[in-house]
């Protein structure tokens, strides 16, 4: 379905070029969902962004996006047309910014059915009512005539997504849908989504800062940080098998229901790479507790012994090799890049 | 409440340095109409305690909190600082007391002034109480210095700083006067989780090394959980359910309680229960428990008496006709 081969893509600034994501390589099957998991400035929007072909005037792309087999950088503005406006589909975080909110919500799902499918306006009006149902809005006739400041944030999303699925995408970009919504209506959307993926048939990129919404919901979850992506598993596999170093810190970071109360937790220590001035070895390395005088030296590819859980590490967690950058660094009490082993708090 | 009452306050308990009892908030509407933002909440907080205060948008739990600040005046309700009923003081005894209740806000950036060194930032509430010199001068570097910050970028302003960073100089802010109770409202949402970790972390850091109590709110259980002594748990202006962190959480009595808990989305667990509706309006709320019409438990009852606050079990309270815990004043008879 969608094949990304050592996407990277670079932004002019008026401090220098900056690389937002650098090198990311992934597969998509048809009817699969993959998550993106990452912390702010870790590239997952404009990664996310640059599959449907939205780049800011001063980004550059490399590297190929094979979609349906057939590489973007091939189509022609017709078909180009189709693609981004057909087969591929995006919902984006805020529903309200999302939504025009001079034009009544009838206007805005027909839009692109008209445009793109050439249907009549009959037709589409129909077709609008069924794509409200189908995102579960009771009352789809009355709700079409409405607009968006009349609908509560959940309502708006559901909207959002009503008007993706409008020409029946077989891909679907959702970037962080949820993030601006509440628990229960949060919950209510990622079913929503994950109930039409398999109805429909789609493959779902989901992006999210929050690995639990991209744990039930995925078949697979990919961890990027400073533009790369640094392990890539199954989604069940991921959490009962860290392999690297940032996602293990990245977990251990979050607060959990099944803690005590005034349980220590466990920051990561320092702060993400300059993009502008990137360090030559593993983007982490200045705050990982495992690294290693080799991982200032080069950038540890994306691999793994079985095709399916790949990170890039060159001391993974768990592995012989691993446990003995740990054991080392704990003996020296700073890791290979001077972090103290024990530090917790930001630098300054 | 949710429900009323105020069986649940601890009015035996000598160390209750905040004491806030029927606690109502309107704020007008269009045609005459009224918001129930908060509609009779009691609840008290011990010295040196964390009281967490959950629950979704529009629960009134930001207003809640700021309403106990005078910020704005309450509509109604008692609100007892020490001893003091602070809703009645004057503009000027009011200012006296402002020091000792201070605030943290959600957006670190946007709650600091961007044309102002990190120095005149901590230290405005010092000039403004009057003290100078270099008492100042050294307190705004202890207070830097505990916060994490280095004392040399005292001079810095809020841009050269990460959102991180920006939060523990509110942080300082808000500690410099050495005040007695904290509100920190949504302090780490707008931040990374391993950023979020560090606040957490500087946050019990603070309370230990300053004894200030803290009132901490946030739409996150799990963070609310992790900072709190106990917890509340607030639904369309109402109290739900109130008590020991690990308690309430062990045994969610309220159904609402409970919906959120299993809505969390979690690693190996199951896509849970979604809850029917919608959040109703705080214009025209529903009668008896605000919470019946989405809630799975309801019978006719719920929609015609509100339930009063129930204890089940030690300082765990629920107002709730059909709590998923039995409550201990209702076993024993």
């Amino acid at each position: 379905m969608l094949e990304v081969e050592n996407l990277a893509v670079d932004f002019a600034t008026p401090a220098g070029n900056l690389r937002a994501v650098d090198g990311v390589s992934f597969t998509l099957e048809p009817k699969e969902a993959i998550g993106i998991v990452g912390e702010s400035g870790s590239g997952k929007s404009v990664l996310s962004r640059t599959l449907i072909g939205l780049l800011a005037g001063n980004g550059t792309r490399s590297g190929t996006i094979k979609i349906g087999g057939r590489d973007i950088d091939q189509l022609t503005p017709a078909e180009k047309k189709h693609f981004f406006g057909v087969e591929v589909a995006m919902v984006f975080q805020d529903p309200m910014t999302s939504l025009n909110p001079v034009k009544r919500i009838d206007a805005q799902l027909t839009e692109a059915m008209r445009y793109h499918l050439g249907i009549s306006k009959d037709a589409a009006n129909k077709r609008a009512i069924e794509l409200l149902d189908q995102v579960r809005i009771p009352s789809a006739k009355e709700r079409l005539r409405q607009y968006p400041h009349e609908l509560s944030g959940g309502m708006r999303q559901r909207v959002v997504i009503a008007m993706a699925l409008a020409c029946e995408p077989k891909l679907l970009i959702a970037d962080e849908p949820t993030t601006a919504l509440d628990v229960t209506v949060q919950q209510t959307i990622l079913n929503l989504i994950d109930d039409l993926r398999q109805e429909q048939e789609m493959s779902l990129i989901l992006i999210t800062h929050d690995l639990g919404v991209a744990a039930g919901r995925t078949d697979k979850i990919g961890v990027m940080y400073a533009g790369r992506l640094l392990e890539v598993a199954g989604s069940d596999e991921l959490f009962t098998e860290m392999r690297h170093p940032y996602s293990e810190a990245l977990f251990k970071s979050i607060p959990k229901l099944e803690q005590q109360s005034h349980t220590r937790l466990d920051p990561i220590p320092g702060r993400p790479p300059d993009l502008l001035n990137p360090p030559t070895g593993c983007a982490f390395a200045a705050r990982c507790r495992y690294a290693q005088p080799d991982c200032l030296e080069a950038k540890p590819p994306l691999k793994g012994v079985v095709d399916d859980h790949q990170w890039a590490c060159f001391h993974a967690v768990g592995t012989p090799s691993g446990d003995e950058a740990l054991a080392k660094n704990t003996e020296a009490g700073v890791n290979a890049t001077g972090l103290s082993m024990t530090a917790s708090t930001e630098d300054a | 409440m949710a429900g009323s009452g105020s069986a649940h306050l601890r009015d035996d308990n000598p160390d209750v340095i905040l004491r806030v009892e029927d606690l109502v908030v309107e704020f007008p509407a269009s045609a005459g109409r009224v918001v129930q933002a908060v509609s009779g909440v009691s609840f008290d907080v011990a010295e040196g305690e964390t009281l967490g205060i959950v629950g979704e948008s529009g629960c009134g739990k930001s207003t809640t909190a700021k309403a106990v600040i005078q910020l704005p005046k309450p509509t109604s309700g008692s609100v007892d600082y020490q001893g003091s009923e602070i809703a009645k003081l004057s503009a000027a005894e009011m200012r006296k007391v402002r020091p000792d209740l201070q605030m943290i806000f959600q957006d670190p950036i946007s709650s600091l002034n961007p044309r102002r060194s990190v120095r005149e930032i901590i230290g405005e509430g010092l000039r403004y109480w009057g003290s100078r010199g270099a008492w100042t001068e050294s307190r705004i570097e202890e207070i830097m210095e505990a916060v994490g910050i280095d004392p040399r970028f005292a001079e810095r302003k809020p841009h050269q700083f990460s959102g991180g960073q920006c939060q523990r100089i509110s942080i300082a802010r808000a500690l410099v006067l050495d005040p007695k109770v904290i509100i920190c409202d949504e302090p780490v949402s707008a931040l990374d989780v391993s950023v979020q970790a560090q606040i957490l972390n500087l946050l019990e850091d603070m309370k230990e090394r300053y004894g200030v109590t803290l009132v901490f709110i946030s739409h996150d259980l799990a963070v609310v959980k992790n900072i709190s002594d106990r917890v509340m748990v607030m639904y369309l202006g109402k109290l739900c359910e109130i008590g020991p962190s690990d308690a309430l959480f062990a045994n969610p009595a309220h159904p609402y309680t409970e919906a959120l808990m299993s809505a969390i989305p979690g690693i190996g667990s199951d896509k849970g229960e979604e809850l029917a509706g919608e959040l109703p309006s705080p214009i025209d709320p529903p009668d008896g428990c605000r919470f019946h019409g989405r809630c799975p438990s309801a019978t006719e009852i719920c929609s015609t008496t509100e339930p009063e606050m129930t204890q089940v079990d030690g300082e765990h309270w629920v107002a709730c006709h059909h709590p998923s815990v039995t409550p201990v004043s209702i076993s024993s008879n």
